[in-house]
């Protein structure tokens, strides 16, 4: 179990209102599911992003409300909603492989009790993830999901944004919503999610139908989207910086007026430097010099060790295997005196180091098999994304201008993600499988509605012979 | 005070959109099938 600690406030009448607030809105939701089963999908998607129980401190802390959502949503599912347009992808099997294989490492883990802990949710994303898609058989279900998503990790992002603007950030020290390093919480996994958010956001804002295109939408999105992009800032995780600039390359891809909008990056980019803080600015320049960074000296020995690992155990050695590392490690101490700089070299012994990148993370964990099988499932995304963008960006016919734009959207959210990924421990992260079950759905969807027509049996009738008498 | 804002706007946002999604008939079913579209070529992964 994580440690949990409480928060500090000032009233507690106002724990109350937070705790009644929360129940309150939760059952709101699950009333509404009463008449509409597919609001109880949407509500599983809030309570496993937002993580109210986490918030409340009484109320919803002492239910097990995901598992009651997730129980509504796919009970109602199965029993109310009609089937017919439901499909089974290629990548929901993947994702089922992968499921299976984790159980079975998960048996014969080298932590078994640790291994087991993890287990405990990521089946539960992973099976979401398979279900997901098969619910997704409007286009406004689509929408809705991407939407409360998106309002959903708002919930952080806002919080993050604010505090940051006012000069409350730092890395380790910002605070979200709950002092809580898990989920969404964790600053590396926060920063990375708020900016594979925006081209989401983007899309909501231009393509949304249950809000539709407004000022007030326009001027919400933008505000939203400035603060994912602050919330790397707030953090001072690099990994953010990194999905920052991957999210402006991506762009760039398809924006009308290509040196106009490059331009504008790069002054927004100069601009922007003076106004951040020392501390930021110190931290990111770590990047280019890892040798005097310990964190980065860590990873790089943690990936070796992992490397060399998976060679004796090419099966991979179950959850949270990374426990059993021992590694030793050079670091680059300066030291400064007077004009001159001597760099001594420290060596440093370090254990059960995480794996801090997915890539390794699943090496370590799930073998060649594991790691294999979820590169398939992302590349396939990544490609099936693109194979719909193509077939639908040039079509102009009502109703069909926001397929193209939807799947450039998640293509840039997964790639942002994968991106991020090579520096954070984020392969089982539920949100981004929320994102692949979106696709498989989007995927899906689209190959329903847009298959060949089936073609019309034409009947020739042939002449009638009548023999000659 | 910073936290209650971010929960109340998010939260407003939210429920509101459930709301109008009660009213959508669409969401159970799409109004006019878009299968009218062009319908020459397979998507297939």
């Amino acid at each position: 179990m994580p440690i949990r600690y409480r928060r500090r406030m000032a009233l507690p009448t106002a724990i109350c209102v937070v705790d009644l607030f929360l129940a309150a809105f939760v059952l709101g939701l699950l009333a509404l599911g009463l008449r509409r089963p597919f609001i109880w999908l949407l509500t599983y998607l809030y309570i496993d992003i937002v993580a109210p129980q986490k918030i409340s401190y009484f109320l919803l802390a002492s239910i097990p409300v995901s598992l009651i959502a997730f129980a509504a949503a796919f009970m109602g599912w199965l029993a109310i909603d009609p089937k017919q347009d439901s499909r089974f992808t290629f990548r929901q099997a993947l994702i089922a492989m992968l499921l299976a294989y984790c159980g079975y490492t998960t048996l014969v883990a080298d932590f078994p009790v640790e291994a087991a802990e993890k287990w405990s949710w990521v089946w539960k994303a992973l099976v979401f993830a398979i279900f997901l898609p098969l619910a997704l058989r409007t286009r406004l279900r689509l929408e809705a999901c991407t939407l409360f998503m998106v309002l959903s990790a708002a919930s952080i992002i806002i919080t993050g944004g604010i505090k940051t603007a006012l000069g409350g950030g730092g890395y380790g020290e910002l605070r979200l919503l709950v002092n809580d390093n898990t989920g969404l919480y964790e600053s590396s996994i926060i920063s990375c999610v708020a900016v594979a958010s925006i081209p989401l956001i983007l899309w909501l804002a231009r393509h949304g139908t249950v809000f539709p295109r407004d000022w007030r939408v326009t001027v919400f999105a933008a505000a939203l989207c400035f603060a994912c992009l602050l919330i790397p800032v707030g953090t001072e995780a690099r990994t953010g910086l990194l999905c920052i600039g991957v999210l402006a390359t991506l762009a760039l891809r398809t924006a009308k007026r290509r040196f106009l909008y490059a331009g504008l990056m790069a002054a927004a980019a100069l601009a922007t430097i003076p106004f951040l803080p020392e501390s930021y600015t110190a931290r990111m320049n770590t990047i280019e010099n890892h040798k005097t960074d310990e964190s980065a000296s860590t990873r790089l020995a943690v990936w070796k060790w992992t490397w060399d690992y998976a060679q004796r155990h090419p099966f991979g050695g179950g959850f949270d295997a990374y426990r059993g590392n021992k590694i030793r490690y050079e670091i680059d101490m300066p030291e400064t005196a007077g004009s001159s700089t001597e760099v001594d070299s420290v060596y440093i012994v370090d254990e059960s180091r995480a794996y801090h990148s997915s890539y390794f993370e699943l090496l370590g964990e799930q073998g060649w098999p594991g790691i294999i099988l979820w590169l398939w499932l992302q590349l396939l995304g990544l490609w099936q994304m693109e194979r719909i963008r193509r077939r639908w960006k040039d079509r102009t016919g009502e109703g069909e201008q926001w397929q193209a734009p939807l799947a450039t959207a998640l293509q840039q959210a997964q790639a942002i993600y994968l991106v991020g990924s090579l520096f954070v421990g984020i392969a089982y992260q539920p949100f981004i499988y929320m994102l692949i079950g979106l696709q498989c759905g989007l995927w899906s969807y689209l190959k329903r509605i847009d298959a060949p027509k089936p073609a019309r049996v034409r009947r020739e009738i042939k002449p009638l012979q009548v023999p000659a008498a | 005070m910073i936290d209650y804002f971010a929960i109340a706007l998010t939260h407003f946002l939210l429920a509101l959109a459930a709301w109008r999604l009660m009213a959508r008939d669409d969401l159970d079913a799409d109004p006019v099938s878009p299968a009218d579209g062009p319908a020459d070529g397979d998507l297939r992964g």
